[in-house]
């Protein structure tokens, strides 16, 4: 190996070494991106059916869900998480609808949005009876607004 | 047996202050004091040049490291402690709401100050030629002010903090493809909660602060390597001229330089750093004293600590007057009516009202730029006032349009967001 060889040999090395720290280094930035969350759980009973009343919506604040029970259709679970920025809408029961207290967006009963700055309507979701006749919401399962449990009395 | 002289003498070594030479060397053989030139201009410290924006804010951020570091020793980030500190900290610790008070107005003040030293700095034009880079140097220094203030307000952990946090980091969202991870990543989690009050937390008393001192030292280099304080050039050359100093460095291109002068050798610059009187250290360098010189001891120093003065007086009366505002505990339950950012971020919440992403990410991040490219992109070489009409015109619209916005956010804005002048109340909502 002459001087030219060893070299570029040298600098080829240095090269890989460096590479290999800054990947390294690279990797050690999704240390960052939590691995566990001690959040609440998405999967969660709230109670029999008989501790909701019919018309207007019930709002379980801890959870940030609207239940509505209808006289012959039945449950259907809303998230009371406005789709702007966040924050808890209300429900007016003057008007019928649920009104954000941040942006002023306002959603019909539907969750629709009827007026205001956010982009999308309420999301709903998925609400079943479990076997010990509790009613369980799924969060992570989105479910379209026409969506109902009906429960057996 | 050593005496106390001798060791005053290994700490200081510098000839009396009642000589040139000493006062030169105070300024030169100190850690401290040698971000300043050993000679200021009198000119450069005229108090309608700068209004001493720069110092204030440097002086403030003094004052905030003093109180958070305090406030630091009774301090816990985890929810269930936080709020029960902050009330310790207002009825119970020795001084605490007053360290409070005093950081808490300090930072308001902070990022007054900040915004028009940026205004003062504009209007001046003293962010041209040489001086570009140090004007985006202090555009970062503004958003790292913004984001200090912004983390440290989630810490007290009450409804307005919490809700202040949640809008703001729901605007974060809005960013395109990364915007649901740089969320996740912020608040160390889904939701305002334990994750997020302890990165807030390390980012406010860690991270932020650190970066501030880094580019705060960039600046201060900057201004001495530029050239030293701004000052209204455009006047001084009325009166003559040419100056007959020789350029030293890349300085200013404004006179034509003379061939005959410059350029010794073209990779080579040479500095004369100081002429004094008095027995010299080297060699003998003689010149013609420049009369509007004058050392800054005690000059400049003199007019420093005035302004110190000032400032740590003003904010400790007003926190002697008016107490830092704290709520009830943060109920993640129940959105305050209405729930507002804190008053510098209610511009961009006005403009969020509207559409979040166009008002929380994109006139924002256009703001930022323009702001940064700002001295690049205006090639006008006067710094007259006069012959710069039209830039002067589009940043104090620019400035107007974000006051405005914030005055509407602030005063104009009832429950709901309806607009509601701030004389009329409305009954029903709390």
């Amino acid at each position: 190996m002459n001087r030219r060889a060893f070299f570029n040999w040298s600098v080829a090395g240095l090269a890989a070494v460096w590479s290999a720290v800054g990947i390294a280094v690279g990797a050690v930035a999704r240390f960052l991106v939590p691995s566990v969350f001690y959040e609440p759980p998405q999967n969660f009973k709230i109670g029999n059916p008989g501790d909701y009343s019919f018309g207007a919506p019930t709002l379980l604040p801890d959870e940030k869900i609207f239940v509505f029970r209808d006289q012959e259709k039945g449950f259907a679970v809303a998230s009371a998480v406005c789709t702007h920025l966040g924050c808890t809408v209300q429900w007016f029961a003057s008007d019928d609808r649920f009104h954000c207290p941040c942006h002023g967006s306002i959603f019909t009963a539907n969750g629709e949005v009827a007026h205001g700055p956010a982009p999308r309507g309420l999301e709903w979701f998925e609400v079943t009876q479990a076997r010990d006749g509790q009613l369980r919401v799924d969060k992570s399962r989105v479910v379209p607004a026409s969506y109902r449990l009906v429960v057996k009395a | 047996m050593i005496s106390i002289s001798e060791v005053y003498r290994s700490i200081v070594r510098r000839d009396p202050l009642s000589t040139e030479k000493g006062k030169a060397e105070l300024v030169f053989l100190n850690l401290w004091l040698h971000i300043h030139p050993v000679k200021v201009k009198k000119e450069n410290f005229r108090i309608r040049h700068t209004w001493y924006l720069g110092f204030i804010t440097f002086y403030l951020f003094l004052i905030l490291v003093g109180t958070g570091v305090a406030l630091m020793f009774y301090y816990r980030p985890y929810p269930a402690q936080a709020y029960q500190d902050m009330k310790d900290l207002q009825f119970v610790v020795f001084m605490g709401s007053f360290l409070r008070n005093v950081h808490r107005w300090a930072a308001h003040g902070m990022v007054i100050c900040v915004i028009l030293h940026l205004c003062r700095v504009f209007y001046t034009a003293s962010y041209k030629k040489p001086r570009q880079f140090n004007w985006v140097v202090g555009v970062v220094l503004l958003l790292l002010t913004l984001g200090l203030s912004f983390t440290g307000y989630l810490l007290p952990w009450d409804q307005l903090a919490f809700w202040a946090i949640t809008v703001g980091t729901n605007i974060g969202g809005y960013a395109p493809l990364l915007g649901a991870k740089i969320k996740e990543v912020l608040l160390g989690g889904h939701n305002v909660a334990e994750g997020a009050l302890i990165r807030f937390y390390v980012l406010h008393v860690v991270v932020l602060p650190a970066l501030v001192v880094l580019f705060t030292m960039l600046h201060f280099w900057r201004i001495r390597k530029d050239g030293g304080l701004s000052r209204p050039v455009w006047k001084l050359e009325e009166e003559t001229t040419t100056e007959g100093l020789v350029q030293i460095g890349s300085a200013a291109a404004s006179p034509p330089r003379n061939e005959s002068v410059s350029a010794a050798s073209n990779d080579k610059t040479y500095g004369l750093m100081e002429v004094v009187t008095g027995s010299p250290l080297f060699e003998t360098v003689a010149t013609e004293q420049v009369d509007e010189e004058v050392f800054s001891f005690p000059f400049a120093f003199y007019r420093e600590a005035i302004a110190f003065l000032i400032t740590l007086v003003s904010v400790m009366a007003i926190s002697l007057a008016w107490s830092a505002p704290l709520e009830e505990i943060a109920n993640p339950a129940k959105t305050p009516n209405p729930a507002k950012a804190p008053w510098y971020f209610l511009g961009l919440q006005e403009l969020v009202s509207h559409s979040a992403f166009v008002g929380g990410v994109l006139a924002p991040t256009l703001m930022v730029l323009l702001l940064l490219a700002v001295p690049y992109l205006d090639s006008n070489p006067s710094r007259r006032p006069a012959a710069r009409k039209w830039a002067i015109w589009i940043f104090t619209a620019f400035m107007l349009v974000n006051f405005v916005l914030i005055i509407v956010g602030t005063y104009f804005r009832g429950p709901g967001w309806a607009l509601t002048p701030p004389w009329v109340h409305v009954a029903g909502h709390e």
